[in-house]
């Protein structure tokens, strides 16, 4: 009987039955229907309002969209393995890309059907899947609370800010990109965190929120119940464009960031209308649009100028978005566990 | 029961163990692993739980919440269903409707309204505040005590139902018969209506209790995430560090410690059926 079967084949069936049970059935039945995963938040909107519109017209075809953090996918893929996944497209940051390759839940992309992929600048051109956009970190402040925008990530620890600095929780990319930066600043390496946890544990003092999660975070903001915390450029042009009093100020020590990508999940339903959809977000008409605001979205075909709050937030130039740093996270990726828990230790109440 | 009837129960049956057994089974057998592939059995996590203080310092404070936010439900709670089973049938549904109208929003939208109430430009500081009762906004949101009162008011129908329930079937005669016999009306209460009516408070405690440590939203959210109970380090463990081996003993670990509670609540209640019965 079931149990004679493999122990391995049994479990991976149990869990990816059920998973495949938690995905409308109904959306999936229907032809012609990609199902594409989206970030909450800027691109879930610029997905909804600009792509889907677009890719109707140039495929023909329906698009669903699902919003679910980068982490999220990756888990309702591993759980997948072996059945239909969930969805056709992911949407990924750069750490998790390096997960789900590793693991086999996307393909190498097919640039040759692609034709906007030899657009985009080199740097972007990722054989994993085409780069589709830049998020950026820096401080965020209440321009009615701080009027002079703050310099340098100390301010953080500036004691006239006591109890109204916010922070993330380490389960969100803005978390983990915060704290490495911070670490590489009071000389830390990927590999030793000490410095950072040292400088985390004098800045909590000052600390009056740390959010469990991004949504958690923007209500933060929202509410006035912080009014200085590391924030991402694209939340703060959403919340901008929602009247809530943020800005974004890059420290002296520079721009500092990571890529968001999209990528063909390995047995994807609909491979063939995958590619199509993830080509019409590098196409440069449309990342034109995306970089208007209240999207904001930092372009990464070579075709689109640079223009609006980039521009004055972060790069003049595409040379410019080139000198973003970044992080290096096939050291990083391994260590998240532990980091998250350490995390956790420090700062539990 | 006869075999024909017992038949009846089969659908439901299958819907449990296809829903919850063999997820459960799932979720044991791979907390006996050392990685999601499962390629190697291992006792680890359950080490790594039980000799970590930090871990189970976030088991107490989520077992601890619970009871906190289930006196506060029994507190409210318990005055209300007795109000309620003491009105008019008339004034009874408008009541019962109040009480079970918080569960008929979604718990994310009860949660975020409850953000606007408790912040520091929110209601109850803006009042504090124009009282001058305080000076600055005191801080509620992403504190225990927010989360407490949170929980309290949205679990508040599962404790309320349930006595409301016990309290409508005790005899009306007994009470009458309290009267008569000369006791006042907390001689009354306290003798009559509380012990007739334990099996409700029970069920509802047991209720409220596994509603308020399991409320994932409501923690996060109002709790923030310095404030670590075990839904969110379960979240943490499995999405954010991908170790679900681990998550998967800490939530067994949870599981049987609620189940613990549970079956001593349960035990209570059994016999305060039997003290109830004459």
């Amino acid at each position: 009987m079931i149990w004679h079967c493999d122990r391995r084949r049994l479990m991976t069936g149990a869990v990816g039955w059920g998973a495949s049970v938690a995905v409308p059935r109904i959306v999936r039945a229907q032809s012609q229907t990609l199902v594409a995963a989206t970030f909450p938040g800027t691109w879930s909107e610029a997905d909804r309002n600009i792509i889907a519109p677009a890719f109707k017209q140039a495929a023909g075809a329906a698009v669903t969209q699902s919003i679910v953090l980068g982490t999220d996918q990756v888990a309702r893929l591993t759980a997948a393995k072996g059945n239909k996944p969930p969805f056709d497209v992911a949407f990924f940051d750069t750490p998790q890309v390096l997960d789900a390759a590793k693991e086999g839940l996307i393909v190498e992309y097919p640039s040759a059907q692609s034709p906007n992929f030899k657009d985009l600048i080199p740097k972007f051109q990722d054989k994993w899947g085409p780069k589709i956009t830049m998020q950026v970190i820096g401080i965020g402040y209440n321009p009615k609370k701080i009027t002079t925008p703050p310099k340098s990530w100390d301010a953080l620890w500036d004691p006239q800010y006591k109890g109204r600095v916010g922070l993330t929780a380490l389960n969100s990319q803005l978390g983990i990109a915060f704290l490495a930066e911070i670490n590489r600043i009071k000389g830390g390496t990927e590999t030793d965190f000490e410095p950072a946890f040292k400088a985390l544990r004098e800045l909590l003092p000052n600390v009056g929120a740390i959010a469990a999660n991004l949504g958690a975070y923007a209500t933060l903001w929202q509410q006035e119940q912080i009014d200085i915390a590391p924030y991402n450029f694209n939340f703060v042009q959403t919340l901008k464009a929602k009247d809530v009093p943020v800005e974004l100020a890059i420290p002296a020590t520079g721009a500092v960031g990571w890529e968001t990508s999209l990528h063909l999940v390995a047995n994807a339903a609909e491979p063939e209308l995958a590619v199509k959809y993830i080509d019409l977000h590098l196409d440069a008409v449309i990342q034109a649009q995306m970089l208007k605001p209240p999207y904001d979205a930092i372009p990464t075909n070579s075709k689109v100028k640079l223009e609006g709050a980039v521009t004055t937030a972060i790069a003049k130039s595409q040379a410019d978005l080139a000198n973003v740093r970044g992080f290096d996270w096939t050291k990083l990726n391994p260590q998240r566990g532990a980091l998250i828990e350490r995390f956790n230790r420090e700062i539990k109440v | 029961m006869n075999v024909a009837e017992s038949r009846l129960a089969l659908p439901l049956a299958a819907l449990f163990v296809a829903f919850f057994v063999a997820p459960l089974v799932v979720l044991i057998v791979l907390s006996l692993h050392g990685e999601v592939a499962m390629r190697t059995w291992t006792l680890a996590n359950y080490v790594k739980f039980f000799t970590d203080s930090f871990n189970y310092s976030i088991l107490w404070s989520t077992l601890l919440l619970g009871v906190k936010a289930t006196l506060l439900c029994v507190g409210f709670g318990y005055p209300i269903a007795w109000l309620c089973a003491r009105s008019s049938a008339r004034m009874q549904s408008v009541m019962v409707f109040l009480v079970i109208l918080p569960i008929l929003t979604s718990v994310v939208v009860r949660t975020f309204s409850w953000i606007v109430i408790l912040g520091r430009q929110g209601i109850i500081n803006q009042v504090l505040l124009w009282l001058g009762v305080a000076h600055e906004p005191i801080r509620l949101l992403y504190t225990e005590v927010g989360v407490v009162m949170v929980l309290a008011q949205v679990q508040m129908p599962l404790m309320v139902l349930p006595i409301l329930t016990v309290m409508s079937k005790i005899d009306p005669n007994l009470g009458d018969a309290s009267r008569v016999l000369g006791a006042g009306e907390w001689r009354t209460l306290w003798r009559i209506t509380i012990p007739l009516s334990l099996p409700g408070v029970i069920a509802g405690c047991i209720l409220t209790y596994t509603a308020c440590i399991t409320a994932f939203v409501t923690q996060t959210l109002i709790g923030g995430a310095r404030l670590i109970y075990m839904p969110l380090h379960i979240y943490q463990q499995a999405i954010g560090a991908n170790n679900w081996p681990f998550a998967a003993a800490i939530s067994i670990v949870f599981m049987v410690a609620v189940l613990v509670i549970v079956g001593v609540l349960g035990a209570i209640g059994r016999a305060s059926e039997t003290y109830a019965r004459p």
